[in-house]
């Protein structure tokens, strides 16, 4: 029994695809929209946000939602109104393995890192030179 | 110190070499890609606007790229899922298919679209694909256009691998028919 799709491809290539190909002019929209993206993407958080951030969960791990309430107290104000960037850069921190999180009765709950202790003990020696290298990792983070 | 900055610059390089990885993947698989994407959509705009639109979701996932497949598998899957979507989207249920139905009214200038209906072998065997149902041509294209493995497919379908076959076994079927039905 010989296989009925055999031909399958040259047979393709020489009607429904023929001429059919990703076009250069195509390409270069991709890399466009890449770039665009890049420019648009890196959202600039406060270095003082982020090290908030990191001290509420310094000692212990907590939810979103208790860490939005200690800063609040600490008068950070950069999630009022907008809380769910602080889920989002919370997700960022995690991903670049600075906190780390644990879903415990439906809650996750985050904690620092070893990499994020280091962070936090840097920046608080050294807050000047700290400050721009924390600074580069979260636009990069942002992508 | 030190040590962050280098980390930050390794962060900055792999912004540059996700691009460069999005250049070569369009370098290699772009025609392949748009191909298969025809037979989801079985139109040429569309199919290029499709996968445009697969390659910056690629750049946009690149992390999420975990090496379990190679990034080819990743690829296809990521493409054959945003067809999926294509297909069930609003748009096209609703606007696209009302223009195909404008098609079927019976008009004096009748505009034949690109494909010249020539009725040698070839052409034959390629409509006959592009009309199977859409799961069993996907899984015949896979296999014979783009020569992938059942394992692959598998992996880009989500399908069982006992499954494809059987497909591609009612493929055939499905194909003598027709040639029977057309002879």
């Amino acid at each position: 029994m010989n296989d009925p799709f055999m031909n399958l491809k040259s047979s393709m290539k020489k009607s429904v695809f023929k001429d059919l190909s990703f076009s250069n002019e195509r390409k270069n929209a991709v890399r466009e929209a890449i770039r665009a993206n890049q420019q648009s993407q890196p959202h600039n958080w406060n270095i003082e946000t982020i090290i908030a951030i990191l001290e509420s969960v310094q000692h212990e791990s907590k939810d979103g939602y208790n860490i939005s309430i200690q800063l609040f107290q600490k008068n950070e104000r950069t999630f009022q109104k907008n809380e769910g960037q602080l889920y989002t850069l919370l997700h960022l921190l995690e991903n670049k393995e600075i906190i780390t999180s644990n879903w415990i009765n439906k809650k996750k709950y985050y904690s620092l890192n070893s990499k994020g202790k280091k962070y936090l003990a840097t920046y608080k020696q050294d807050t000047s030179k700290q400050e721009l290298s924390l600074k580069h990792l979260i636009e990069e983070a942002a992508l | 110190m030190n040590e962050l900055n280098q980390l930050a610059v390794t962060d900055e390089m792999m912004l540059d070499e996700r691009e460069q990885i999005i250049d070569q993947l369009m370098h290699e698989y772009s025609d392949d890609i748009l191909h298969l994407v025809y037979t989801y959509v079985k139109n040429r705009a569309t199919a290029e606007d499709l996968t445009q639109e697969i390659f910056i979701k690629c750049y946009e996932r690149l992390n999420q790229f975990n090496g379990q497949a190679t990034i080819k598998t990743w690829l296809y899957r990521i493409a054959s899922n945003h067809c999926k979507d294509y297909l069930r989207s609003w748009y096209y249920r609703k606007i696209t298919l009302s223009n195909k139905l404008l098609d079927y009214i019976p008009s004096k200038s009748k505009q034949v679209e690109e494909e010249v209906i020539t009725n040698s072998e070839e052409n034959r065997l390629t409509n006959a694909v592009m009309n199977l149902p859409l799961k069993y041509r996907e899984v015949v294209f896979l296999h014979y256009y783009e020569e992938l493995s059942l394992i692959e497919i598998s992996k880009i379908t989500t399908v069982n691998i006992n499954t494809i076959k059987t497909r591609l076994k009612r493929a055939k079927e499905l194909l003598k028919d027709k040639i029977i039905e057309e002879v």
